[in-house]
């Protein structure tokens, strides 16, 4: 049944011609399989063993377990030092998102205003914009930690020059932790978003402008009005990357604040990270990791509904 | 009404002059700011001690201390981390193009049941980072022996849907009829996919393997989880260590660090100014599919 094969007719020039059957290449399927094979292996079979994994008390230093049921699930959602630290790192999560988003898209939508210029200088600097993405976060994170150096680095030392004479502790404070690395990884990403957006506004036609422009309207009214709702399928485009890769973050906590002071920038995979590396609680850690799966899992899935149902698409 | 006073008080090619002039202002001023960073990277990796702890803002040193570099080079195993960086991402180059090439042509051009099935499972894996999966990943690897190995640094980023799909986006795009004139000269599957597919898709090829070079390059995370023994380090994980390079305490000897990342990130300066036009535009075109 799976390899029937069926005789299709087809009537071509008032003649009835017989089709040969459709085929299954087993060449097709093979080429396909390595890729199809290594994916399950290296992203489903994990997921499969998360769950699993969830149910045990598995010790990183140890290579025996026990299945002990639901108690890292009970732990998760009623032990008083989970739920401060899981709900923290959720809210510190979200946080750094929407920063990042607001960040990221806003001023990348002003910089594809201002760098809408197709000349050879301007091409320059856009490149020079653009260029810091590719560039290791992790490089890019030491670099930061250098300029938002207490004592000897270069921002508070411009700061002295505005009359801020005490150095801002910019990584130990509580809330500019999270600020600093709101600026880095904003640094790093809006070049991305300026590219993104200039392109969609050169897709823009030029007769929406002129039109509007006959009818009074101002500059003001023609980007609300002409230049919003047209770049709405990038907006969408650049906010559900944008979201999903911040609530991923951890390369640029990881290096500027190590998840401190007092865990105010500690992200959810810094968390689980901590509790399987620095704990050894594997068992948690899966526990925390699956939770984190289903928020990701959510978050896209409603997102991508949201997509179909106010976006406009013609342009 | 204010629109309109303003119109009458300077003809409009004053205007038009104004307006370009304060732009190019606001767009250097944006793009140095934007720069800066990298700059006082450069800066920094060419100054003595005193400067770097001076309490004055030294904005190029006064003679550039190239001796920094071969501190770091001499301090750790750099060149080590560099060969170690460069096997990884040449292994997940290959195997990403290699793999990515075979399936995208199954999925664009192939005749098998489950097609489409297996185009979902390929997609869904897109939705699982390694963020989720690390810890049973980390326990196999760990079994089987290959930690601290470059095929347990490649292993987790060896196959990547996303190239997929975008192969296949493009090898959609490869009219049949090239396909068949090929086949009835009697040219076998690999031969068209290879001769004639892969060179039709020239720009998706090198969009593909310039994100595949730079997420391994750049690879932070996976490296840090499964490399625990120095010799073995990637880059930007070597790096990070140049900052407890002094006994384990974190230092400020900031002018060698910086050294440190100038040195590990001048591929990328060169991968980027070879390819900058590719990189501009194949991004772009990648983010509107």
């Amino acid at each position: 049944m799976f390899l029937k094969k069926k005789t299709r007719t087809m009537v071509i020039n008032g003649r009835e011609v017989h089709l040969r059957p459709e085929k299954f290449y087993w060449s097709d399927f093979f080429m396909a399989l390595p890729a199809v094979l290594i994916l399950i292996l290296i992203t489903y079979y994990p997921v499969a063993e998360l769950i699993r994994i969830s149910f045990t008390d598995w010790r990183l230093t140890s290579r025996e377990y026990d299945y002990v049921g639901w108690k890292n699930w009970i732990w998760l959602f009623t032990a008083k030092t989970s739920l401060r630290y899981l709900t923290n790192s959720l809210r510190v999560t979200f946080i750094y998102t929407i920063g990042n988003i607001l960040i990221d898209l806003g001023i990348g939508l002003l910089l594809a205003h201002l760098f809408n210029h197709l000349t050879k200088p301007y091409s320059f600097m856009r490149a020079l914009i653009f260029m810091p993405r590719y560039i290791a976060m992790s490089s890019c994170g030491i670099i930061f930690l250098w300029m938002l150096n207490t004592d000897y680095g270069v921002i508070n030392k411009m700061l002295e020059w505005v009359g801020v004479k005490n150095h801002i502790n910019w990584l130990g404070d509580d809330n500019l932790a999270l600020v600093s690395i709101l600026m880095l990884t904003g640094w790093h990403g809006v070049g991305y978003c300026m590219m993104i957006y200039l392109s969609a506004l050169l897709g823009i036609s030029r007769d929406y402008y002129e039109a509007s422009s006959l009818d009074g309207a101002t500059g003001l009214q023609q980007f609300r009005y002409i230049t919003l709702p047209l770049l709405s399928p990038t907006t969408l485009f650049l906010f559900i990357t944008t979201f999903i890769s911040s609530m991923k973050v951890y390369q640029s906590v990881d290096v500027m604040t190590g998840g401190g002071p007092r865990q105010k920038t500690e992200v959810m995979v810094y968390y689980i990270y901590r509790l399987a590396f620095d704990d050894n609680r594997l068992d948690r850690a899966s526990v925390v990791a699956l939770l984190f799966f289903v928020v990701l899992l959510v978050i896209t899935a409603s997102t991508l509904r949201i997509t179909n149902k106010n976006v406009h698409y013609e342009a | 009404m204010q629109a309109t006073t303003r119109k009458t008080a300077l003809p409009p090619r004053v205007r038009h002059t104004v307006g370009i002039t304060v732009r190019t202002i606001l767009a250097v001023l944006v793009t140095v700011i934007m720069v800066f960073p990298l700059y006082w990277l450069l800066a920094t990796s060419l100054k003595t001690e005193a400067e770097v702890m001076s309490s004055t803002i030294t904005f190029w040193p006064k003679v550039p201390q190239w001796v920094n570099f071969a501190y770091v080079v001499n301090k750790v195993p750099f060149f080590r981390y560099m060969l170690n960086t460069a096997v990884v991402t040449a292994l997940q180059m290959t195997s990403e193009l290699l793999l990515g090439v075979l399936a995208a042509y199954a999925f664009s051009k192939g005749k098998f049941h489950g097609k489409h099935f297996f185009f979902i499972v390929v997609l869904g894996a897109m939705m699982i980072p390694i963020q989720v999966t690390f810890i049973p990943l980390y326990i196999v690897i760990a079994r089987v022996g290959l930690m601290n190995t470059y095929w347990g640094v490649w292993i987790a980023g060896c196959v990547s849907s996303y190239a997929i799909f975008l192969l296949r986006q493009a090898f959609m795009t490869v009219d049949d009829s090239y396909l068949e004139a090929a086949r009835v000269d009697g040219m076998g599957k690999l031969g068209v996919l290879f001769r004639i597919m892969v060179p039709m898709c020239k720009p998706t090829m090198i969009t593909v393997g310039l994100t595949s070079f730079m997420g391994g390059w750049n690879n932070y995370f996976w490296p840090k989880v499964i490399v625990k023994v120095q010799n073995m380090y990637v880059l930007t994980v070597g790096v990070q260590r140049l900052r407890t390079s002094y006994g384990g305490e974190i230092t400020n000897n900031y002018h060698q660090i910086m050294a440190g990342v100038l040195l590990s990130i001048i591929p990328v300066f060169i991968v980027f100014a070879l390819f900058q036009k590719h990189m501009l535009s194949g991004f772009t075109k990648a983010a509107m599919k």
